[in-house]
Formats: structure tokens, sequence, C-alpha cells
């Protein structure tokens, strides 16, 4: 007589086969492992930051339990917050010339309003400028032509925001409901007045959220970017580092984050009321969050 | 003729525009008033365009006729294998903790809502900093090479790979989680059987995700000491070579676009 757990047992179907996954596991850790070996990374001193870290955090915070208002902590504190502000300037000024720029370009790559050979041409251009980081655009064209500072680098954020947010308008403008376009067809509008009255209108708010997101991103963009000389609160980081000015470094270090989190919540808050409408909306809205591009 | 004569839309049938809200008129002026400000504090001038484009136009000139030959060279051929290799052993290291961190980071799968708010406000304080300022921070703790550049990107990654993965973990089906409580399953059994299985692809694709970032990003670090082509390049500016700058950053950027294609496949096939 058979039991009913050997029924079952003989009911349940064979689990799927785990051969492709587990090739891939193999795989993976191959790679993985012949990275261990073959870099040189001296791992011995990893040790070091057990007893090192502590000691500098410790000579960090003293630096910023120093008395703010006395001299020299006060001009370390307001030197601090004026070159992060200069951050912000680049910045919001670098995702303004974006924005201006990839708004024409997003509409030349969305495969529903331009033709299909210019889509491909335009795709590319954004993916090549996606692929090269904003320090170097600063290095090679930007210093060059407009010297080392603050407009270099705001100018390099703009070149480098046009990849991402060409490449995120294109595809809002890929998602719009076709009705609106059909309907200004019918009435016999140009392509202009096309795009003008049933495109705009449907991708605007989601487009101005990219632009604060890609703003959010250039903020951390922006404070590094001193460190080759183009302007910012980057440009005392390096020197502060070689110098191993500890205090200074606490401080800096937390004008940096404490900034950058407060701007971040109220460009997501803006967001959230550009997606979402006015009002407290608990939903949350589907849209990217900062992270880097 | 007596048929009616057709009424005429005047001006009045129309519905009047509303006003632009306050809301509106507020939010256009703050955005001038920042954008004025802005380009004043920047001093914003597109002038050298025009008068400096000769000075820049002979470098960027340069740049446009590389010397493919340093290319060959043992010591650059090394660095691009040590930003693989950082990249590589940065990707896994800070996915695998981000993981876990992703799972005290969404509502869903912490263990109390002080884990909650405490993880969440740590992952935004980790954001918030640049790779680059991680890579100085490490590179004062462990001394230049490969090293701090793993260390600085795993911070870096974990701060990336556990908000996106927290926030798949926020809209999973809670039906499985349910199902794994009511059989009586542990926490970590409810983390395995219920939620992984459901973040698992979206997990993956943001590790390649991040993967991309750090080979792009390596090549910023080496400018601070932290190993990788980053080192040559800012080798280079310094001593002002630029043709030879030039052919590292398009072999830099033809092994990102590789990359970048690729890990993009992966992922498509993965969600």
């Amino acid at each position: 007589m058979r039991t009913a757990e050997a029924t079952a047992r003989k009911n349940t179907p064979a689990p799927p086969s785990k051969v492709r996954t587990t090739i891939w596991l193999i795989v993976s850790a191959a790679i993985v492992l012949w990275a261990l070996w073959q870099v040189d990374a001296r791992w011995e001193r990893v040790g070091q930051i057990v007893t090192e870290a502590p000691r500098y955090f410790g000579l960090m915070s003293q630096g910023l339990l120093q008395n703010p208002i006395a001299e020299p902590w006060s001009a370390y504190w307001s030197k601090s917050i004026a070159l992060m502000i200069e951050s912000l300037q680049m910045a919001w000024i670098g995702t303004l010339i974006g924005a201006i720029i990839s708004f024409p370009i997003a509409f030349l790559a969305a495969s529903n309003v331009a033709p299909r050979p210019v889509v491909l041409v335009v795709r590319q251009v954004l993916n090549i400028i996606r692929a090269i980081p904003e320090i170097v655009f600063a290095l090679v064209f930007m210093i060059p032509i407009f010297g080392l500072g603050p407009l270099a680098g705001a100018l390099a954020l703009g070149i480098g925001s046009v990849g991402t947010l060409g490449k995120l308008s294109s595809e809002a403008i890929e998602g719009i409901d076709l009705g609106p376009m059909e309907a200004l067809d019918a009435a016999g509008a140009s392509k202009i007045q096309l795009l003008r009255w049933a495109v705009v209108p449907q991708v605007l708010p989601e487009i101005v959220a990219f632009w604060l997101y890609r703003f959010e991103i250039n903020i951390r963009a922006g404070a590094i970017l001193g460190i080759v000389g183009a302007g910012g609160i980057g440009s005392i980081l390096g020197q502060l580092f070689n110098g191993r000015e500890w205090g200074r470094i606490g401080i800096t270090l937390v004008v940096i984050i404490v900034v950058t989190v407060i701007v971040d919540q109220i460009s997501a808050a803006v967001r959230q009321r550009i997606i979402s409408g006015p009002g407290r909306s608990t939903s949350k809205a589907d849209i990217p969050e900062p992270v880097v591009d | 003729m007596t048929a009616p004569a057709v009424r005429t839309v005047s001006q009045s049938d129309r519905p009047v525009k509303p006003p632009p809200s306050i809301g509106a008129i507020l939010g256009l002026v703050a955005f001038l008033a920042i954008t004025v400000y802005s380009a004043i504090g920047i001093e914003f001038t597109l002038t050298p365009l025009f008068t400096d484009a000769m000075r820049g136009r002979e470098i960027v000139a340069r740049y446009f006729d590389p010397a493919w030959s340093i290319l060959t060279r043992p010591a650059v051929i090394d660095a691009f294998l040590e930003t693989l290799y950082i990249a590589i052993l940065a990707t896994l290291v800070g996915s695998i903790l981000a993981l876990l961190l992703a799972m005290l980071a969404s509502k869903v799968s912490a263990p109390t809502i002080a884990v909650y708010r405490v993880t969440k406000l740590v992952l935004s304080v980790v954001r918030s900093l640049p790779d680059v300022a991680y890579g100085l921070l490490f590179v004062a703790f462990v001394q230049t090479g490969a090293l701090p550049g793993i260390l600085a990107l795993i911070v870096f990654n974990i701060g990336i790979v556990a908000k996106l993965t927290s926030e798949s973990i926020d809209a999973v089906d809670r039906g499985p989680i349910e199902a794994v409580e009511a059989a009586g399953g542990s926490r970590f059994q409810r983390g395995r059987f219920a939620v992984m299985p459901q973040v698992a692809p979206n997990y993956l694709s943001y590790c390649f995700y991040v993967f991309e970032l750090n080979i792009r990003a390596s090549a910023v670090l080496g400018i601070v000491g932290a190993g990788g082509i980053g080192e040559i390049i800012d080798l280079l500016v310094s001593r002002l070579q630029h043709e030879e700058l030039a052919a590292v950053v398009f072999a830099l950027f033809a092994v990102v676009f590789v990359l970048d294609q690729s890990s993009r496949a992966i992922r498509r096939r993965l969600t």
C-alpha cells in the first residue's frame, strides 16, 4: 500500500535544470579568482584601516569640535561653505546647459518622432558622451579653452549632462500616448505644431524631473572637478589631503555631506511635486532617484 | 431661405484661460534668480570660445592626432588591467554587502522601523560623498595603489546598489512573504525564499550597472593615487603629452563602450 507521501513525491514536478546557473557561477568565480590573483593590491595593508581610520576620524572630529566662531576655524568653515556654493553654482549652470542642449536632441533620438537613420546616429552620439567621465571633458576640452576655474567645470558638467538627459528624455518621448498626435494630424497641424501641442505637454513634467535628477548628480560631480582645477570645493580637497590637514578635511567633508543631503531633499520634493502634482501624495512616483550616471 | 443662421463662435463662448498659479510664478522667479546668481558666481561667459578658440584649438587638434604607440607599453597595459581588476573586485564585494544593507533599508524586510530609518540615513550620507572623496580618504589610510581604489569603490557601490535594491524590495509582492510566515519560516528564510527570488533580476542588473560605473570611476580615481589607468592619465596631463593622452582616453572610451554594450545586453536578458 502506497503512502500519501510517496504519491506526493511522485506527483511533484522535477525541479528545473540548474546547469546554466552553475556554469554562470563557475565562470564568474573564475573571473573573480583570476582578478584576485593578478591584482597587486598588497592586501596586508587592509589591517591598517582598523588602526588608521579611527585615528584620522579622531583628528577630523577635533577640527569639527573647534569653536567655529574663533579664528582660524571660522575662516575654514566659511571658505568650505563658499566653495561648496561654487560647486552648487557649477552644478546648476551645467544642468541648465545640459537641459537646453538635450531638449531638441531628445526629439531627434526618439523613434516615434525622428526618422530611423537620424535616431541611430544621435543615439550613438549620446552613448559616446555617456561613456566619458566629466573630469576627462574638463581636462581635455574645457580647461584648454576656458582656462582653470568654475566656468570650465560648469561647461564640462553641461556637456556630460547632455548624454543622460538626451537618453532619458527620448525614452519619455517614445512612451507617449499617440492619441493627441493623431488628433492634431487630422486637424492638419504642421510637424512643429504637432510636437508643440501633442508631445511637449505630455513629456514636459517627466523631462523637468530628469533635469532635477541630473542636477543632483551634478552636485556630486561638481564637488570633485576641482581636483583637476575646474572650480568648486574639490580644489581645496586635494590640497588638504596632500597637506594632511585633518581638522580642515573633517570640516570640508561635513560641509559637502550636509549641503548635498539638504539640496537632494529639496530637489526630490520638487520632483515629486512636478510628477504627481501639488498636495500630499503617498504614492511613490516612478522616477529615477539620484545615484550616479 | 429660413434656415437658421449658423451661430459664430464668439470669444465669449470660449472658456477663459486660467491665470498662472502663484506657485508657478514663484517657481519661475526663484529659477531665474538662482540662474543669474550662479552665472555671476562662476563668471559665466562664452567669449573664450571665440577669442581663445585658437589656443584651445591647437590643443584640441593635438588630441585628434593620437600617439597610439603608447598603448603597447607594458606599464599602460598593466594599468588598464589593474582598472579592470579593481572594478571586478569592488563590484563583487560592494554588491554582496549592499544586499545585506538593502534588506535592512526596506520596510518590507527590516526587523524594526528604527533599523530601517537608521540604515536609510546612513546610506544617504554614504551616497552624498563622491567617489574621489573616498579615494582621497583611503589613500590616506592605506597609501597609494590598487587597494585604496578597491576600498573606495566598495563604499561607493554599497551606496548605490543598496539604495536601488531596497527600492525594488519595497515593491515586491507580499503574498510569498505571508506564505513563508504562515509556514513558520524564520526571518532569514523569509528573505531567502520570499524576497530574494523577486528582486534577484533587478539586483543583478544593478550590479552590472555599478560595474560600468566603476570602470569609468577608476579612470578618475587614479588622479588621486588610487591605482588604475587614472594614474597614467594624470601623469600624461602633468607632462603635457597630449597625443599620448588622447590615445589613452580613446582606448579607455573603447573599453568602457564595449563593456557598456555587453553588460547592457546581459541586463536586458535579466529583466
